[in-house]
């Protein structure tokens, strides 16, 4: 079950404005626009949102893994236990990537190496930032394995990846990222490749490990399912910023952005009867090199007002588990 | 149903793949991509096909379209036996069932204009007299699917995944088709658009008196659009029902599983105890299935008999069939005897 938000955990990272563009065809792309946000210590932390609502990229920024030129920092902290990610030289975050925050990626078909067999692979994490001696090395790759149920484990460690399913590969990276116990778990859409009944086992397994470890998970998807059933916070994207924030329930039972409603709304729901017409949510997200005045959303927004084409309105607390970003008192005009 | 005779019927369907390996193209065994499936589909209906990547729905919706080989089985279109069509009929069949494909930006030819595209079964079935008659009917069908008439000169690039899709579903209407096949029309697409091109299908049916084959993975957009579900695993049918038998009381283990298995969106304490993500394992390869039933290797309650004999499909009750060994009272028996 769901743990409830905490205020009182400690933060264990503190995102401030982060900024981060693209250069495309000579404009400039807004692509995580003045992005705040924090990670509690021991929670799983939800950013949801659709292509191109910058989720993705709000993730990589974190760890400076965005390809430059085309992208661009531009500006924020990123304070991870207090120190600022965007000040590391690049040797320092090296050291830190995998050891203290770690990333799992979607496709698990392209992440690892098709030359190098799984047990080399897997070691890497562990010889590069020296967390266990030599001669353990192997026997830390197996116990590894065994924790995300690979069975096996002495044969896959000489498995080339091809050899391995789609959810094997998964298991194998989602290892690689618990390697050295890190702190904080990025995981961007993991099991979206993979069939349902396969996402649930590799789901449950990785909400499990991360407890165990006492570590915190960041989880990137589009999927509100999965974001139900695992997330404590949710952080709502949609065009580079963030609409809403707060805890599941709030978001689920009470959501009060005009784009969230309109999510909830045009989902087909198993939890409810069949047969009701959806209702949509009308156009298109923005062209982020020709953002709309105002509020990104007010162009689909069924409530907008005046006041929503031309002043584009904060990230602001509502109540103690929820912000939103919004003029418009979305409760009074339902 | 005013008209009782199905649209199209299938049966005993097979479409095996010879596997060839190394640079002689040696014959190194067979895909069973399809292996035995039967099911039908009545006239207006929206019919499910439903199962995970490999269980051959793809395959089953092309085969309809006779776009994949068929090794074995018949299939009937409006009481015309299509299994081994000649060229002319095959044409005039084609004609009546379209196809709208999964890929907005695959399935357009970059390099023609949404006119063309559009027009292409116009030109292909002479349907129109002359270019103005082309260009309205053309215009009518961007209309229809929610597009401005004024979009017909424009390439595909300009569009946004959503309206790629309606493109396609404008083109698989404008030869009046009676049977759309919809191989995972909005799975590409995201939440908020999906549900625009939901919808369009919904309008278009009742507008237009079509039958859908509707073949996806995403169960709750199933259970929204579709009156009736197929339910595949490895190249079989493992369960037909009527949408809300299937939802509520599903009876293969493996469609139990499945349901199971998808995460809702509510965070309820009580939504979320129906979560049971117990299914282990991987659907294993159809190069080399597992004999007898091919989900026993999964199952909690395969039995040896499971194991050795592929169950048959039963109705076990009206309009609701299962291929599992565990509702064959007659199967049943013969194992308690052998105990």
């Amino acid at each position: 079950m769901n743990m409830k938000a905490d205020v009182t955990r400690r933060t264990l990272l503190d995102v401030q404005d982060l900024h981060t563009v693209f250069e495309k065809d000579g404009n400039e792309v807004h692509a995580v626009n003045q992005v705040s946000f924090d990670v509690k210590e021991g929670e799983i932390l939800a950013i949801v949102g659709e292509s191109g609502s910058g989720k993705s990229i709000t993730a990589m920024s974190l760890l400076r893994l965005i390809p430059s030129p085309p992208g661009r920092i531009v500006g924020g902290r990123v304070l991870f236990n207090d120190q600022d990610l965007l000040d590391l030289d690049d040797e320092q975050i090296r050291r830190l990537r995998g050891r203290d925050i770690a990333m799992i990626f979607q496709e698990p078909m392209t992440s690892l190496n098709p030359s190098l067999r799984i047990g080399r692979q897997l070691a890497e994490p562990l010889r590069v930032h020296g967390s266990v001696p030599k001669e353990k090395v192997r026997e830390r790759c197996l116990e590894l394995l065994r924790q995300v149920r690979l069975g096996d484990p002495e044969k896959r460690l000489d498995a080339y990846p091809h050899e391995l399913s789609g959810g094997m590969r998964q298991r194998v990276m989602i290892a690689m990222g618990l390697a050295c116990l890190p702190k904080l778990l990025i995981a961007d859409e993991p099991t979206t490749a993979l069939d349902v009944t396969v996402q649930a086992q590799i789901l449950e397994l990785l909400r499990d490990l991360v407890r165990a470890n006492n570590s915190s998970m960041m989880l990137i998807t589009h999927d509100l399912g999965v974001v139900a059933r695992y997330a404590d916070r949710i952080n709502v994207m949609y065009a580079g910023r963030i609409v809403e924030r707060g805890t599941a329930e709030e978001i689920f039972h009470h959501p009060k952005h005009p784009y969230t409603l309109g999510l909830m709304e045009s989902m087909p729901r198993l939890d409810q009867a069949p047969g009701s017409r959806l209702t949509p949510i009308p156009g298109q997200p923005p062209d982020l090199s020709d953002p709309p005045p105002g509020c990104p959303f007010h162009p689909r927004c069924r409530f907008a007002e005046a006041r929503c084409r031309s002043e584009r309105p904060p990230l602001e607390q509502i109540t103690d588990n929820h912000w939103k970003a919004c003029w418009v008192d979305t409760d009074a005009k339902r | 149903m005013p008209n009782a005779e199905p649209l199209l019927q299938v049966s005993d369907l097979r479409v095996h793949f010879p596997l060839q390996a190394g640079l002689l193209g040696r014959n190194a065994g067979t895909v069973k991509a399809v292996d035995g499936v039967a099911f039908h589909i009545d006239r207006g209906e929206t019919l499910g096909l439903v199962g995970e990547s490999g269980c051959g729905k793809s395959t089953t919706g092309l085969a309809m379209l006779r776009m994949s080989p068929l090794t074995d089985g018949r299939i009937h279109f409006d009481g015309e036996d299509i299994t081994h069509p000649d060229k002319p009929a095959l044409k005039r069949l084609r004609r009546r069932m379209q196809m709208v494909y999964q890929d907005p930006f695959g399935a357009l030819n970059p390099r023609m204009k949404v006119l063309d595209i559009v027009g292409e079964p116009l030109r292909v079935h002479r349907l129109t007299q002359g270019r103005a008659a082309y260009r309205e009917k053309v215009m009518g069908l961007l209309e229809k699917v929610g597009l401005k008439a004024e979009m017909a000169d424009r390439y595909p690039h300009e569009f946004s995944g959503g309206q790629r899709q309606r493109i396609g579903i404008a083109r698989a209407l404008a030869a009046d088709p009676e049977l759309i096949i919809c191989d995972e029309p909005v799975s590409a697409l995201d939440v908020s658009i999906q549900a625009q091109v939901i919808n369009l299908l919904e309008d278009l049916q009742k507008e237009l008196g079509l039958t859908y084959l509707f073949i996806a993975h995403d169960l709750a957009v199933v259970r929204h659009l579709c009156h009736r579900i197929v339910v595949m695993y490895l190249g079989r049918v493992v369960e037909v029902a009527d949408r809300e038998t299937l939802y509520d009381n599903p009876q293969h283990p493996y469609t139990q599983a499945l349901l199971g298995a998808i995460p809702i969106a509510n965070p309820d304490p009580e939504v979320q105890q129906h979560f049971n993500p117990s299914l282990s394992g991987e659907v294993p390869s159809p190069i080399d299935p597992p004999p007898g039933c091919p989900f026993h290797p999964r199952c909690p309650h395969a039995t040896e008999l499971c194991r050795r004999e592929a169950p048959r499909a039963l109705e076990i009750e009206d309009r609701h069939s299962v291929a599992c060994h565990l509702h064959d009272p007659d199967r049943a028996q013969a194992m308690a005897g052998n105990l």
